[in-house]
């Protein structure tokens, strides 16, 4: 990461810059007025309180009201001992398993509305399909509490259907539920945009030459979605991998994720600022990470297709 | 291009039930919460009858108005205020070429990707370690006031000051984002005319760029206002004592033992979204209509 | 990383795979980044910029000052009053369920002054909110006993005026002068009470008379049970099971209490200081650790549950009421404390919340059978077993802590 070389790349600019009736003086004041202010909120309230935490980070054991010892990687080398890294392999998972969860029930009803519903009920279907994502995230998760618990509405429908009760809530399968139930949405919305523009003609020709269904989908469909698959999986697993009011509300005393152990460092009882800090800074580079991968991979597929 | 797909007829598939099952799924839980909101017993696993009273208590509670008035605050401040950078910052980057633009870019759309716990933590750091910083200062500048006979300076202290301006900094991200996507659909050569036929920038920029940005920057207002309506940790970090937005009562509620005047507040706010989405989808429907026929 | 292409954004828009995926009439459902060229350049950049970047030691200051807990006298003390003295507001910084809407509006009608609560769920939650200077605004605060001596300590606490306070004399001799704060210099005790288990008999099918029975049953009790979210409590009451003090600073014995309770972690549903009562009542769990005053209040509503003190022994607490230094209303504080500290208030309190008090006046005037209830009032032979929960030094706070955390994230 350190050895990177910025570049300056000829821009291609939509807005030519120059034009005769620009005074030199516009010229100057009109980039400074446009894009100073912003620059400098980001620059003091993002780019300066990342750098903090990361100065923090090298801080080992770092708290406040205590006089900060000496720069160190203490902070990071603690990261990795088993118990630290279990919960960041918990919360990896339960990212995983809520972006794959969220691509399987997703799919087939972004299809279904992009595809196969009559195309002008489609706004609306998406629309009210997404309409859940409006209200309060907390309230949501809160709302799975009451049907998952052991005496919730979930286990009430069991009995009466003669089946053995659930006990979801306070372990791991409340977690994936709560989280899939929160991503869904912002799936479907993604895998829609791309299967809208799905060249239907396509898949009837494939149909006419003969091409069984489950051909045409692997062969047709899947590849001419798979960025917006790659989307969809990316910011879905990125969300979920800091969510968290979800694993906080409906995930009990054994699902401790990298946000509530962040969370617990700062505002909890064990107020250890620089652990927090170096934990910060590994989800921040990890998602960048995760991102500047799928842009390599993403790119190349495009040049495939294209 | 809707017009070129054959009509399909809608047949039941598989697809379809799925579908049909998980709107099921994604309704669910509200209409859960719905329900017990109107239940008598104060305990949420069994129904002891029809009743309102979960909505008087919760219409009578002071602190609910007042959580709503300080998210409503927080909201509206952050939005206006970034509504306004987060145009100017995606017009100027549209705009111009400069030294380090790339950079500008990436940072400005930093938020989108950036957990919110790890945004919350930064800027409680930087505001303890800025007052840190600035309280010293100011007590000795107020200790030479005092002596001086006049008022003393406030010390800066976390408030609803301090969530707004962290509130800015996502908000800007997003409007700035809805912004540009605008931007690039747009005719470059409207704002070159307009300034070849004598406008100053400032006339082209708001006789011509603003009224066809305005759909942008409303989608982008209302995204940013529902996710600062809906923003728990990065409030929960910034906010002083005294403040209390909507989502840290109803966290803290839930934490300290679910009341189920939270379920008639959840039906409430449902509702209350419900409306401004279609509202919104309206607006924007009737938006895109103008356009096509133009 | 390695890519050559150096198209600008607006070029590039369509052959990126995700950008195309941003239609704008979806943008006001979602939050979709758009990714392009140019995040691709920033990734590469910003760690070059990053690493040139001076950061002259400014996290530094953070150590330098705590807000609202600074050595130096503290100017809002009185600025923020002295702006606005008609617009009494007082905050206070208590445990959830110290307060009621009477004793708010009694206190408001005697006073004309406004309050706010806000809730806390632990003493070291509260502590991290005080530090991190989210807490200017409040002019009360309810810490443990234990805490108000770390509070002292840190130098957020106003020594009290004593000449401005009514009824101390009819504290109980106990807490006339605690060991926790001599002299009651900077603390008035609000609330007592001991730390226990909540259990419906008719569920557990007996009589628990401790912690045994968790460690006994631990096969059946898969996320039964609830815990206090509180180091000290959890970590001291396994001390003690272990035949260990409360308050123990040997490492060795807090790693054993550990490995005690790494035994019972999947019988743990979670960690919940309060919250644990709608799951207690329905049943979802069998048995929680509880504070006094939060179990009695649940069993006046479902008689059918049992609060008792383990016979291993457990915490006897006391919860304060503190002026802190950034307090910005110390008058109305002091209001508050002396409301509190009348004879009546505090016995209508007690009638109301369960909350024990420690005021003789107060005690006099409640009903025998409330004096007589020994979960509200335990005897001196169930005190004796208890302990209170003292500060241990910095070094063993990070033990205790971390051994927490490993709990916590297991």
């Amino acid at each position: 990461m350190s050895t990177s070389t910025p570049s300056s790349p000829p821009l291609a600019e939509s807005l030519p810059a120059s034009s005769q009736g620009w005074q030199k003086l516009t010229r100057l004041i009109e980039p400074i007025a446009l894009l100073v202010p912003s620059g400098v909120w980001l620059l003091l309230l993002l780019v300066a309180p990342t750098l903090l935490i990361l100065e923090l980070s090298f801080i080992p054991g770092f708290r406040l009201g205590q006089s900060a010892g000496d720069y160190g990687i203490g902070n990071y080398l603690e990261i990795f001992q088993p118990i630290y890294f279990q919960v960041i392999l918990r919360s990896v998972l339960f990212a995983i398993g809520c972006t794959v969860t969220c691509m399987l029930l997703g799919f087939p009803v972004a299809y279904w509305i992009a595809v196969m519903a009559p195309s002008r009920w489609r706004n609306l279907l998406l629309v009210a399909f997404v309409l859940p994502l409006w209200t309060s995230s907390l309230l949501r998760a809160y709302a799975w509490i009451t049907i998952l618990r052991p005496s919730g509405s979930l286990n009430s429908l069991l009995s009466a259907l003669h089946l053995p009760s659930q006990e979801w809530l306070n372990q791991t399968p409340a977690v994936y539920i709560g989280m899939a139930y929160s991503f869904l949405p912002y799936m479907v919305l993604i895998l829609y945009a791309s299967l809208e523009k799905l060249d239907k003609r396509l898949l009837e020709a494939a149909s006419d030459l003969g091409a069984t269904p489950q051909q045409t989908f692997w062969k047709v469909t899947v590849p001419q979605t798979l960025p917006g698959i790659a989307a969809g999986g990316l910011l879905v697993f990125i969300t979920s991998l800091g969510e968290f009011v979800v694993p906080e509300l409906l995930g009990g005393a054994s699902s401790m994720t990298i946000s509530r152990l962040i969370y617990n460092q700062f505002l909890g009882a064990t107020r250890n600022w620089g652990l927090g800090s170096s934990f910060s800074i590994l989800m921040i580079t990890g998602v960048s990470i995760a991102i500047a991968l799928l842009l390599k991979y993403g790119d190349r597929d495009s040049a495939l297709s294209g | 291009m809707n017009s070129l797909s054959p009509k399909l007829p809608l047949k039941i598939s598989w697809q379809s039930m799925f579908t049909l099952l998980m709107f099921g799924f994604m309704y669910l839980p509200i209409l859960i919460l719905a329900v017990y909101s109107f239940n008598s017993s104060r305990f949420s696993t069994t129904w002891e009858g029809f009743s309102f009273k979960w909505y008087e208590k919760l219409f009578s509670d002071v602190r609910i108005f007042e959580a709503l008035k300080d998210s409503l605050t927080v909201a509206f401040s952050a939005v206006g205020i970034s509504a306004v950078l987060g145009t100017m910052m995606a017009v100027g980057l549209a705009k111009f070429r400069f030294p380090g633009k790339g950079l500008y870019r990436g940072v400005s759309y930093l938020p989108l990707i950036i957990p919110d716990i790890a945004i919350a933590v930064a800027t409680l750091v930087f505001f303890s370690s800025l007052f840190g910083f600035l309280n010293p200062i100011i007590q000795s500048l107020n200790a030479f006031l005092t002596k001086m006979g006049l008022l003393s300076l406030p010390l800066p202290t976390l408030s609803i000051g301090t969530v707004i301006m962290a509130h800015i900094v996502f908000c800007l991200a997003y409007i700035a984002v809805v912004v540009s996507t605008r931007l690039t659909s747009l005719d470059p050569h409207l704002e070159e005319a307009a300034l070849d036929l004598g406008a100053t920038p400032l006339q082209a920029f708001i006789k011509v760029l603003l009224p066809e940005l305005i759909p942008a920057i409303l989608s982008g207002c209302l995204l940013a206002f529902i996710l600062s309506m809906d923003d728990l940790l990065i409030s929960g970090f910034t906010a002083g004592s005294g403040v209390n937005t909507l989502p840290m009562l109803i966290y803290s509620r839930v934490r300290t033992g679910i009341s189920p005047d939270i379920n008639a507040l959840s039906v409430v706010l449902i509702l209350a979204s419900a409306l401004l989405a279609l509202t919104s989808e309206y607006v924007r429907y009737k938006g895109e209509q103008r356009r096509l026929n133009r | 990383m390695s890519s050559n292409q150096h198209h600008g954004f607006d070029g590039e828009c369509d052959r990126l795979p995700l950008a195309h995926l941003a239609p704008d009439h979806l943008a006001p459902h979602l939050p979709l980044p758009r990714f392009s060229a140019a995040r691709r350049r920033f990734l590469k950049t910003s760690a070059a910029i990053a690493s040139g970047f001076v950061l002259s030691n400014c996290a530094r200051n953070l150590s330098n000052v705590n807000l609202g807990s600074g050595d130096s006298p503290s100017p809002t003390s009185n600025a923020g009053v002295a702006k606005n003295p008609a617009s009494g507001k007082l905050y206070i910084y208590t445990w959830a369920n110290y307060t009621d809407d009477e004793l708010i509006k009694g206190f408001q009608e005697k006073t004309g002054i406004q309050v706010v609560a806000d809730p806390f769920d632990s003493n070291e939650t509260m502590m991290a909110k005080m530090q991190a200077g989210g807490g200017t605004a409040y002019s009360i605060i309810y810490p443990s006993d234990y805490t108000v001596i770390d509070m002292v300590e840190a130098g957020m606490l106003t020594p009290l005026d004593h000449s401005r306070l009514q009824g101390l004399d009819t504290l109980r001799p106990k807490w006339q002068n605690p060991v926790y704060d001599r002299g009651n210099a900077h603390s008035i005790p609000a609330v007592w009470g001991t730390t226990g288990l909540i259990y419906d008999p008719q569920k557990v099918g007996k009589e628990i008379d401790g912690w045994s029975y968790i460690w006994d049953n631990r096969k059946s009790l898969t996320r039964q049970i609830t815990l206090i979210d509180d180091v000290r409590e959890v970590m001291g009451a396994t001390l003690r099971t272990l035949g260990y003090s409360y308050n123990t600073t040997s490492p060795d014995q807090i790693k054993k209490a550990y490995s005690k309770l790494v035994q019972i972690k999947p019988t743990i549903a979670s960690f919940l200081t309060t919250g644990w009562e709608d799951q207690l009542a329905s049943g979802d769990v069998t048995v929680s650790m509880a504070y006094s005053q939060d179990a009695i209040k649940l069993i006046e509503e479902k008689p059918n549950l049992k609060y008792v003190v383990p016979k291993t022994g457990s915490s006897v607490w006391t919860d304060t009421m503190v002026i802190p230094k950034s307090a910005p209303n110390p008058d109305a504080a002091y209001a508050w404390m002396n409301y509190l500290l009348q004879p009546d208030i505090a016995a209508g309190l007690v009638q109301r919340l369960r909350t024990a008090t420690a005021n003789q006046a107060a005690f006099d005037l409640l009903p025998p059978e409330t004096q007589k209830d020994d979960r509200l009032f335990p005897t001196e032979a169930m005190l004796s077993k208890c302990e209170g929960v003292a500060p241990v030094p910095a070094r063993i706070a990070e033990v205790y802590d971390q051994y927490w955390t490993r709990l916590t994230s297991s």
